[in-house]
């Protein structure tokens, strides 16, 4: 059962009072990568994540974590897993230290070194020592994520993560967990509702809706592909109107490109044209060139807003 | 598999790491020296020993069992309360064997609770008065049997009071199991734990058969010790009492059994 995937759903189904919450979700997470959760609030990201990590019962399917199911061989099934589920709750009246002990006491293995390692690596060097009662929310969410990763798990769990952090924490974090799945292949599996999030985190995303997994999407399709498609570009310049002119004039449709067709518009004081990656350097040597003054560029590729809303249809889910 | 204790030392790191423990226990000690204290240097003519003794204990050990009801209320609710129960239980272990382990700390501290009481009451009553050989369990705790010494009766009470202990624990323990809320748990147990008494009177009044079997009636052990040639106490032996308390034993674990491994962890 050594396959790449590290964790399986099979038909996951979960009803509580006659209400179908999970339907039928089948999924499979591959190794190493940064997978997103993604779906609007209420559409069953947490029950989902509480299934996985056994802390609700399926009524329906099979998880399996490593190969081992989550319903009759939890103990060995788990300890694949690292998890923060929701909010990172500790024990406030304890240090962070006695935490961490607390939770290194419950896996075999796991001495006072690779507590201090932890530490280190959750950068809580400083004020481990302090209550936990006293920490921030930043520092309460890094302490979480070093009890997820004492027992170096092959599978990091983390709920709605950046929830309650500032950008710079968000920045951080999400540095961090890209470090984790490149550099220790750890397969890191988050659920958000934040898209834009998600998509400078994830390398695919999984996007579900009132209890269904209705899309998976890679985010991280290689460069090459996405050069082939032009995509609309904002120019901010002092006179676009004129450089819509110019750019007509000077660029004919049928150039080299064999009649591609060019679509440029001035929208709200900004000219919008589809351009390739290789033809913005061009468009701005032109404008340059005949005397327009450049203020920004910007490249409008299609965000995963954009596609989530397309794929949901752009409702929200009550 | 590998080391249960564990869990038990991480328990106990959670009940000893709080002040709140070593706020009761203070109080607990300082109780029994102030009333030795006061009742040694304000009367004219000084209570003995095992006086004190007696007094202190019919008055202090009510408050060992709503400090270990307080422990065993809070030991599960709170984890909910608090949301560190998620943690707690995406772990390799069973969750039986946390419960298991919730449920040893709990006993531990009932009976660390008990032992200190045990020593207090002693030290602090020889200290103030010295110690008294010789004296009958009939004059200072009013036993029937006039053969018994006051030092065999303080060692069998204490014994029976650990018993009536582990089923009003076990009690508690189970509405902190099977309540999510810690605040709900602690003021459902301490209900039943200070009303049991009026409500075993009450229960008393009543002349049907089954009001034998009620919890309440069988809490109190302490009057079956000393009862000398009588024999039986109200129509009940200790026999009787022990079973029926047993029975109850046995129907909290399960129902703390049941519902804590079973249950959906949300919110």
């Amino acid at each position: 059962m050594e396959t790449s995937a590290i964790v399986q759903f099979r038909n996951v189904t979960k009803k509580i009072g006659g209400k179908t919450i999970i339907d039928g979700l089948t999924l499979d997470l591959p190794r190493g990568e940064v997978f997103g959760f993604l779906g609007p609030n209420g559409s069953g990201k947490t029950t989902t994540i509480r299934m996985m990590v056994g802390l609700m019962r399926m009524t329906e399917g099979e998880i399996r974590i490593g190969g081992a199911s989550i319903a009759t061989d939890y103990e060995k099934a788990i300890r694949h897993v690292g998890a923060i589920v929701e909010n990172p709750e500790m024990y406030k009246y304890l240090t962070g230290y006695q935490n961490l002990l607390h939770f290194a006491r419950m896996i075999p293995g796991v001495g006072r070194n690779r507590i201090d390692e932890v530490i280190r690596l959750a950068g809580l060097d400083k004020r481990i020592h302090d209550k936990v009662k006293t920490y921030s929310l930043g520092m309460r969410q890094r302490l979480g994520v070093a009890q997820a990763l004492l027992h170096k798990p092959s599978l990091l769990i983390l709920d709605e993560p950046t929830n309650g952090l500032d950008p710079a924490g968000i920045r951080e974090l999400r540095d961090y967990l890209r470090k984790l799945a490149e550099e220790e292949g750890i397969t890191v599996f988050v659920s958000s509702h934040l898209l834009s999030e998600m998509e400078l985190m994830c390398d695919q995303v999984a996007i579900i809706q009132a209890g269904k997994l209705i899309d998976i999407r890679s985010l991280r399709s290689g460069d090459g592909s996405q050069e082939a498609v032009p995509v609309p570009v904002q120019f901010e310049l002092d006179r676009p109107d004129e450089a819509l002119a110019i750019i007509r004039r000077s660029i004919r449709p049928a150039g080299d490109d064999g009649g591609r067709e060019i679509r440029a518009s001035v929208r709200e004081g900004l000219l919008v044209i589809d351009a390739l990656r290789e033809d913005i350097a061009e468009l701005n040597a032109l404008l340059v060139k005949e005397g327009i003054r450049v203020y920004g560029i910007r490249s409008k590729a299609k965000s995963l807003e954009d596609q989530f809303l397309e794929v949901t249809g752009g409702e929200s889910v009550v | 598999m590998f080391d249960f204790g564990n869990l038990v030392l991480n328990e106990n790191m959670k009940i000893y790491r709080r002040a709140r423990v070593w706020i009761m226990w203070g109080l607990m000690v300082l109780a029994v020296a102030a009333v030795s204290g006061i009742a040694y240097s304000s009367s004219a003519n000084p209570p003995s020993m095992w006086q004190m003794v007696a007094i202190e204990m019919i008055v202090m050990m009510p408050l060992v069992s709503i400090f270990a009801v307080i422990v065993a209320a809070d030991i599960v609710a709170g984890e909910f309360t608090a949301g560190t129960i998620k943690l707690l239980l995406i772990r390799p272990w069973s969750r039986s064997k946390i419960l298991l382990s919730k449920y040893a700390a709990t006993l531990l501290f009932g009976f660390f609770s008990m032992a200190l009481l045990y020593a207090a009451l002693l030290l602090v009553n020889i200290i103030f008065f010295g110690y008294e050989k010789g004296i009958k369990a009939a004059e200072v705790f009013g036993a029937a049997d006039p053969a018994m010494s006051a030092w065999s009766y303080f060692n069998q009470s204490f014994f029976m009071q650990f018993i009536s202990l582990i089923v009003t624990v076990t009690l508690a323990f189970m509405i902190s199991s099977v309540f999510r809320s810690g605040a709900l748990a602690i003021g459902l147990s301490l209900f039943v734990v200070l009303m049991g008494k009026t409500l075993g009177q009450l229960f008393g009044l009543i002349d049907r058969k089954w009001v034998d079997y009620v919890l309440f009636q069988h809490l109190d052990l302490t009057r079956y010790i000393g009862m000398g040639s009588s024999g039986a106490n109200g129509g009940m032996t200790l026999g009787f009492s022990l079973a029926v308390l047993a029975g109850y034993y046995v129907i909290f674990m399960a129902l703390s059994w049941f519902v804590f491994t079973r249950r959906d962890v949300a919110a």
